[in-house]
């Protein structure tokens, strides 16, 4: 009986390794064939490779199969060529722009969608760029408006569009506007306002991370130090422009930190037991102006 | 009790006490399943809230006839009701014993409130969400320019913020003096938003009198939802369907939504409500929909660049050649069978053809979906009403229109949706992609109202489309749900008024 039990267990480690196996083997083959398409592009794009096939297309080599396979291999390394200049031009410009066409049938203007990117770094990495989509909306009129945008809401993408893409004055009625003189569009502007708005935020948001790490709320020593002296054990951006932080004492001080667009402290709250504490606020805050500063003062805590 | 009745502004207090012969007490407690009606009792007996829903506990043992003897102690109390988690029994028996037993003093508004609550994350269903998008309000330049039509501000940059206390503290001082409200705050699990919710009592007086008077029915509560990081606030439509209440319960809605931009409104900033034309009984689809994330107004096939996944690193610094979004999977499937693909063509049997079709098919929904609209995806919408104000397409095909038995045949000139009343529609939206600007009066504009019911509309148009039965390259946009609206006007094949942009 316990033989055989131990038998059924030995199939099914047997089984288990066997499956372990399997998955490592399976993960080994994604992981090459990802080096191997990396390896791939690399010499698509290198100057000898492309030499090579140059000269041999020209030859104009006899076997016809040979040279349908050069002439593929020739198109490819020009797709390759093309996609690494996009991405120098992305990596380096910020703002790129892209053509897309809009596949609803009774889209304006044929479809045609002038789609903007905007590349944006946080923590030494790109995040996924923004995208913003325009398209020409008006009769009778060049000018732009936002179609479809995947920037948060916390981002005043629809002031920037009003202040740089004003709608064209409709003729005749609308008098509602009082009597405002027709605004120009100005797309360049609209761009740089965005991205600046964007990176901003971003910049805000890593700041708040960075401050929590600062304060050592990442890993979960923080509580054993010497628990006399209020740390510090919560920081969080409390609004949608993460333009409020909000950080907590654990001696149940709460505090209000507000920076304006581009990290510089404009206030500080902090409201203790017995009403405001300002010596927190002088202990956290001593004299910094940017919040970036801060990042010392927790660290030294 | 108090013997007198002086009215009061200040809001109900958690703690206000309910009689339990109220029938809407037993009602509310009723609606909760067996588990989740125990571990919120255990909820309400942790020491952190004896200050809110205090048991009766046994101070000097009398009385032995009780069927429900007070327990000596909390911990007694709990073990009482952890053994009944333990064990099966009826939902009758944790009711009576709350009810009779050790609440028979009187639940407070705040266990009424987590009841309720509580019966809201069991059923998340059960309550239908309006969005409403918070627009700043231009500050009136002059004494008469206040007096006038409030303008939107439309070039203002600061984003509303929503701070929890400070909006109930506000709205307190917005409700009308004869109206009593009692408010919870509560932060559902998994979901970034808050949950307001609002109880309200249409009396001056907070006596028992005046609770015992006033019947304690859904209608009477407001749900408000404001999800972080958002400019939009969702509000729940009345629960009720009695015609009696219908009036009232609508006015007191009706209260509060002009309430909330003033309560949210600050000196010189001020705010206004509008509808965002979305309504839904699933709060993670508003969410992903009128939401903090980046697919607000990226819907449909757009969703594809606000897809926030790993499986398509968009980094500049990616040297691989991105595969078309259509061919990720079977890009290398692709490349080898192409020329398999091109016999098949030319050999053109029925099956192969058929096989074509299909995949066809998929590849146009996955074009003009992207990687929304599926039916697992949890983000259903369960009605979407369209009313198309173009023009009637002229006599061309009125014929064909006019027999129209809703049968798809395969004369594929004849393009039709699935049921009759969509072809007219149909024709609809291809005369305006003819003359786009003939906006003439003369036309004759019958109002065509389409309603799309089910448990996830755009996820069966996508199945539609999959299956061939909706042309997927001449279905109009607003069919992929990419403009984000439930409730919106076709003019000119678009949904009209924002032009589909997302400002």
């Amino acid at each position: 009986m316990s033989s055989r039990s131990r038998e059924e267990s030995l199939d099914l480690s047997i089984a288990d390794q066997l499956d372990d196996e399997i998955a490592s083997l399976r993960a080994q083959v994604e992981s090459l064939k990802k080096e191997l398409k990396i390896q791939t592009s690399t010499l698509m794009v290198s100057e000898p490779t492309r030499k090579l096939l140059q000269d041999r297309s020209k030859k104009r080599a006899v076997n016809s199969l040979d040279s349908g396979h050069v002439a593929e291999l020739l198109k490819k390394s020009d797709e390759q060529v093309a996609h690494q200049q996009q991405c120098l031009y992305r990596s380096c410009a910020s703002i790129t722009s892209l053509k897309i066409r809009d596949p609803d049938p009774n889209a304006v203007d044929g479809g045609n969608v002038l789609g903007l990117r905007f590349e944006v770094m946080s923590k030494a990495r790109f995040v996924r760029p923004y995208y913003v989509m325009l398209n020409r909306p008006y009769p009778n009129s060049r000018n732009l408006r936002v179609h479809r945008h995947t920037v948060p809401p916390c981002v005043p993408l629809a002031g920037l569009a009003a202040r740089h893409l004003p709608a064209p004055k409709a003729k005749g009625g609308e008098a509602d506007d009082d009597d405002e003189p027709q605004l120009e569009q100005d797309l360049p502007r609209f761009a740089r306002a965005l991205r600046r708005e964007l990176v901003r935020y971003q910049n805000r948001i890593g700041i708040i991370g960075d401050l929590h790490k600062a304060a050592g709320l990442n890993n979960s020593q923080a509580s054993e130090r010497d628990s006399d002296a209020a740390i510090i054990q919560h920081i969080s951006p409390a609004d949608a422009e993460a333009k409020q932080i909000s950080v907590e004492w654990s001696d149940g001080k709460a505090g209000r930190l507000i920076i304006d667009d581009d990290g510089r402290i404009v206030k500080m709250a902090v409201q203790g037991e017995n009403g405001r504490d300002r010596g927190a606020v002088r202990e956290l805050l001593g004299g910094n102006v940017r919040i970036e500063e801060l990042m010392g003062q927790l660290e030294g805590t | 009790m108090a013997r007198l009745s002086v009215p009061t502004t200040a809001r109900l207090p958690s703690t206000l006490p309910v009689e339990t012969s109220n029938s809407a007490v037993v009602k509310l407690l009723n609606r909760l399943s067996r588990p989740s009606l125990l571990s919120m009792v255990l909820d309400w007996l942790d020491p952190t809230n004896q200050s809110l829903c205090p048991p009766l506990l046994q101070s000097r043992d009398d009385d032995d006839d009780d069927f429900y003897p007070p327990a000596g102690s909390l911990e007694e109390l709990r073990e009482i009701y952890s053994d009944m988690q333990q064990r099966k029994g009826s939902k009758r028996e944790v009711v009576d014993r709350i009810v009779e037993g050790d609440w028979r003093n009187g639940v407070t508004l705040y266990q009424l409130a987590m009841a309720d609550i509580q019966y809201l994350y069991d059923h998340p269903g059960s309550l239908k969400w309006t969005a409403y998008k918070i627009q700043r309000l231009k500050t009136p330049s002059s004494e008469d320019a206040a007096e006038g039509p409030q303008k939107m501000d439309k070039e203002s940059m600061p984003i509303p913020r929503f701070h929890p206390s400070t909006f109930v503290q506000n709205l307190q001082a917005e409700v009308l003096p004869d109206i009593k409200a009692h408010y919870n705050l509560d932060r559902p699990e998994g979901m970034p938003l808050w949950l307001l919710r609002i109880f309200i009592l249409d009396s001056p007086y907070n006596t028992g009198l005046a609770r015992a008077a006033t019947s304690f029915d859904a209608s009477r509560t407001v749900y408000i939802a404001f999800p972080d990081a958002s400019p939009h606030v969702y509000l729940s439509n009345s629960q009720s369907t009695g015609a009696t209440t219908t009036g009232e319960s609508k006015s007191l809605r009706a209260l509060i939504v002009e309430g909330i931009p003033k309560a949210m409104s600050r000196p010189r900033e001020r705010y206004a409500l509008r509808l965002a034309g979305h309504a839904t009984r699933n709060l993670a689809e508003l969410l992903h929909v009128k939401g903090a994330g980046r697919s607000n107004a990226a819907g449909g096939g757009w969703s594809i660049y606000a897809a926030d996944d790993n499986r398509r690193t968009d980094s500049p610094l990616n040297p691989v050649l991105p595969t078309p979004p259509l061919s990720d999977e079977d890009a290398a499937e692709n490349l080898a069978g192409s020329a398999r693909k091109r016999r098949a063509l030319s050999t053109k049997t029925t099956h192969d053809k058929y096989r074509q079709e299909a995949k066809q098919a998929r590849l146009v929904a996955q074009a003009r979906f992207g990687d929304s609209a599926k039916a697992d995806d949890g983000k259903g919408i369960e009605r979407v009403d369209i009313l198309i104000e173009d023009a009637f397409p002229d006599g061309r095909r009125r014929e064909g229109d006019a027999e129209d038995g809703g049968e798809d045949d395969s004369s594929s000139q004849q393009h039709k949706k699935t049921k009759g009343r969509k072809s007219g529609a149909d024709l609809a939206f291809e005369r305006s992609q003819d003359d786009d600007d003939a906006d003439d009066a003369r036309d004759w504009k019958p109002k065509v109202r389409l309603t799309f019911h089910g448990s996830h509309v755009f996820a069966g148009i996508r199945q539609l489309v999959e299956a061939g039965i909706v042309d997927g390259e001449r279905m109009p946009g607003w069919m992929t749900g990419e403009e984000g609206v439930t409730i919106g006007a076709v003019r000119h094949g678009r949904i009209r008024g924002h032009k589909g942009s997302g400002l």
